[in-house]
């Protein structure tokens, strides 16, 4: 179980130290069907059959749908849209900040009183450690493609940690999720090529026409 | 809307997608507060951000698209941890019982006292800070003046008027469960740091806005203050004059809106140095502008004064002297500020080149009734909204025994 959740975190850091979007396509369709794994196993421990549904969808809409729909929208984007150049902070210190936050995660999770319990103490440190990282990502790189990354590293922490705490809130709930992850993915490519349209960039900190002042 | 139609500003698609997105808008927000399943609640608000985000970039301009990225990110993370938060009620609420309702909020009321008091203040914080940033409470408000400038005009009333409440809402729920399993000082003390933190930014953030929309917009910011310090305040009186003060926001507002929007139409601009003479130009439009900025900073005959005043009068009552001082400075000076900016646009020369007649009398029949409702809920309330906001305040207050 706990080599499982090293193989989650590896991929994390795959998309933290990566400049280009094909990597972190890949290291992200990687972690989510590793999630999918995950999945099928907590439901093979708890024996919950309709978590094997959950697992079933998380292999098909993050490790398939979600990276095609980002491939297709980006297919005529020019190259250098698509690398991060220039991160407000360096790749190596990203790294060395990521993994502060996932030993602080380790640290937060011993805070807060849980029931022992094996599923919980193995993957909650790595949902939060998910969660975290996935909001440096988006605080720290300039490249919109890569805020859209970070938002769909966030949602996996927070699909692991729903998962692990709760073993599966019903199905209607997870297909609700599920469907607003997909809509959300892509409303925000249909942003992202009228920004590369209309900025000539994706460069979020061009975007600062509206401000006080 | 059909005025630009006519202009060739946007052709059809553009309405097509319009009343389709407006339409869906307005079903998640009806689903928010019917949902009794906290994950259905929170399903359909990340809902209502998406269709918004659709709705404010309707037009394509460079900066709408700009107001639109930032508002689906900062609201997207923002409700990440609201889900959080959510997952850890449900998760004290499944230590409790083990039921296939648990995500029910009338199943976690029923068993609130026997969550664990740690657990729950975890909770609440993530629900606050999540639903704080869909409910534009300072300091996570700022997507919310971007948003609300760039959007289409009724997207902006439907933004300020409904979504904020609707966000707002849910943290009430939880404010009820977090209250009754460890006491509501915990919550309230949360509720009124914020508070007081968005009416001192919205005073400071008005009194420097050259755009008109962008001044309402900070406006609806110092509001959800104010309405979050009502609940955090509590007591019958306070929750009453809280939820009077949502509703009477949630009609000033969209009808500020409204008369902005035909004013930024006639003068095509929404800078406030450029507009000037309002009621010379547009008799009608200008008499209502003035009167709405005069409720909403709370003037006496209007509706805003009597649910101020409701919500102080509970915060001295309940003793939170150095919070309700600190908001009626900030007040003080949202007023000075608001009517100096609304004055200088309502009255003075117009400039010679505005021709002078009004937008015709379609535009102006919803600001009229909206209007009208401003002064009469300001001098008399109601029987039947009376039961309504009274009953609705003891559920607030007591938990709800449904």
């Amino acid at each position: 179980m706990i080599f499982s959740g090293a193989i989650l975190l590896i991929a994390t850091f795959g998309i933290v130290t990566r400049r280009g979007f094909a990597d972190w396509l890949g290291a992200y369709r990687y972690q989510s069907i590793v999630l999918a794994a995950v999945t099928a196993l907590i439901a093979y421990v708890t024996g919950i059959w309709e978590i094997y549904i959950a697992a079933g969808l998380t292999l098909v809409i993050k490790s398939i749908i979600i990276p095609k729909v980002l491939l297709y929208v980006t297919r005529n984007l020019e190259i250098e849209f698509k690398v991060e150049t220039n991160p407000y902070v360096s790749l190596r210190a990203s790294v060395i900040i990521s993994a502060f936050l996932v030993a602080l995660s380790y640290f937060l999770t011993q805070q807060i009183p849980f029931k022992s319990d094996p599923i919980v103490s193995t993957y909650l440190p790595i949902s939060i450690a998910l969660f975290l990282i996935g909001l440096f990502v988006i605080v720290n790189r300039r490249s919109a493609l890569n805020q859209v990354v970070g938002l769909l590293i966030i949602e996996n922490g927070l699909f692991l940690f729903t998962l692990t705490l709760t073993h599966g809130v019903s199905l209607i709930i997870e297909m609700g999720i599920f469907a607003d992850i997909l809509v959300g993915i892509i409303i925000s490519s249909i942003l992202l090529l009228r920004i590369s349209r209309t900025f000539d960039s994706l460069d979020v900190g061009k975007l600062q026409n509206l401000r006080d002042d | 809307m059909g005025r630009q139609y006519d202009n060739g500003m946007i052709d059809m698609k553009h309405i097509t997608r319009y009343y389709q997105g407006f339409n869906v808008f307005l079903l998640t927000m009806l689903i928010v507060p019917i949902a009794n399943n906290m994950g259905i609640m929170w399903v359909t608000v990340e809902a209502t951000t998406l269709v918004s985000v659709l709705l404010i970039m309707l037009y394509f301009k460079q900066n709408a698209i700009e107001s639109a990225w930032k508002y689906l990110i900062i609201a997207t993370v923002g409700l990440s941890f609201a889900l959080i938060g959510i997952t850890f009620f449900y998760y004290a609420n499944i230590n409790v019982i083990n039921s296939s309702d648990a995500m029910n909020w009338t199943e976690m009321m029923h068993n609130s006292k026997l969550f664990d008091p740690n657990l729950v203040k975890i909770a609440f914080v993530f629900i606050l800070i999540g639903f704080g940033t869909k409910a534009g409470l300072a300091p996570m408000h700022t997507w919310l003046p971007d948003a609300h400038s760039e959007a289409p005009t009724p997207v902006s009333a439907l933004l300020s008027g409904v979504l904020l409440n609707c966000a707002f809402y849910c943290i009430v729920r939880f404010h009820i469960i977090s209250s009754s399993t460890i006491g509501p000082a915990f919550s309230s003390q949360l509720l009124i740091i914020l508070a007081v933190i968005s009416v001192g930014i919205a005073a400071a953030s008005i009194y420097f806005q050259k755009d008109m929309k962008r001044m309402l917009a900070f406006s609806s910011v110092e509001h959800m203050g104010l309405i979050s310090l009502g609940i955090g305040f509590g007591g019958l009186l306070g929750v009453y004059g809280t939820l009077l003060q949502i509703i009477n926001h949630a009609i000033v507002k969209p009808m500020m809106f409204f008369a902005s929007g035909t004013i930024t139409q006639k003068y095509e601009t929404k800078a406030i140095s450029k507009i000037t003479g309002v009621i010379k130009v547009m008799p009608a439009t200008g008499v209502l502008f003035l009167i709405g900025g005069l409720a909403l900073v709370g003037m006496p005959p209007f509706n805003i004064f009597l649910s101020e005043f409701l919500i102080l009068g509970a915060g001295l009552k309940s003793g939170q002297f150095l919070a309700t001082s600190l908001v009626i400075i900030f007040l003080v000076i949202t007023f000075a500020v608001f009517l100096r900016h609304v004055i200088r646009m309502v009255f003075g020369n117009p400039s010679p080149e505005i021709k002078n007649d009004s937008m015709g009398r379609l535009a102006i029949i919803p600001v009229v009734i909206l209007g009208s409702l401003v002064f009469i809920l300001g001098v008399y309330i109601p029987e039947q909204l009376q039961t309504l906001v009274h009953n609705a305040s003891a559920i607030i207050n007591q938990g709800g025994s449904t």
